[in-house]
């Protein structure tokens, strides 16, 4: 990781591909959420 | 840090990222022989092998990762909050290692029954899990998009570091 250039990530506001990354990560909490509500997922379910 | 000392830093958290990568795609390929394998004695070798896997490769190899990466940051410029791609690629870190750690009683679980002297009808049917292909394919994308941002470090900066830089860049006028 060399030091930063002067102008890298000057620009003000969010970028598009963090709220890309935003919006994929939410799909994927909510995916897990839902799997884990109705037992579909978790360490529990492989221990038997 | 001095510029030889970033230098080393960089190089061991290149390698055990790579390496990491790596060794998610092997896991990957036991996965693979551990589900589809109908020889028995395969399996419950993808299996073994999975387990040593998880604690003397893969568990060393991202705790390493994860800890050489914030040395990076904290020593250099970019530090941990500033950039996206840096914390984008934290926050990736942190949740493998975390998963990764949890998994390892899974891993566990399976090579137990694998290494029981006879294996029954169910038990072969417990090994032959879609779970472990789930898990090591999901960190091997998860490791990709982390290496692809290491090197493009796409553009922005977060709130926190767009405050920095203006604080910096008031301190230095005269």
């Amino acid at each position: 990781m060399a030091d930063p250039p002067t102008d890298r990530g000057s620009t003000t506001g969010t970028p598009l591909w963090v709220k890309v990354f935003g919006v994929i990560a939410l799909t994927l909490v909510v995916l897990f959420v839902i799997l884990m509500l109705t037992g579909g997922h978790g360490p529990g379910r492989h221990s038997g | 840090m001095t510029p030889r000392l970033r230098k080393f830093a960089l190089t061991a958290h290149v390698t055990f990222s790579v390496g990491w990568l790596g060794a998610v795609a092997c896991t990957l390929a036991l996965a693979v022989a551990g589900l589809t394998s109908r020889d028995a004695q395969t399996v419950r070798a993808a299996y073994l092998a999975l387990e040593l896997t998880g604690w003397f490769v893969l568990v060393p190899l991202s705790v390493a990762s994860l800890v050489a990466g914030l040395v990076q940051a904290l020593g250099t410029k970019w530090g941990l909050f500033r950039h996206y791609w840096v914390l984008a690629k934290l926050l990736m870190n942190v949740l493998a290692t975390t998963v990764l750690l949890l998994y390892t009683q899974t891993l566990g679980s399976l090579a137990d029954v694998a290494a029981e002297t006879t294996l029954s009808r169910d038990d072969l049917d417990f090994l032959r899990t879609p779970s472990v292909v789930l898990h090591s394919g999901a960190a091997l994308v998860l490791l990709l998009v982390a290496t692809v941002l290491a090197v493009y470090k796409p553009r922005g900066m977060t709130p926190y570091g767009q405050r920095k830089q203006s604080e910096q860049r008031a301190a230095s006028q005269p």
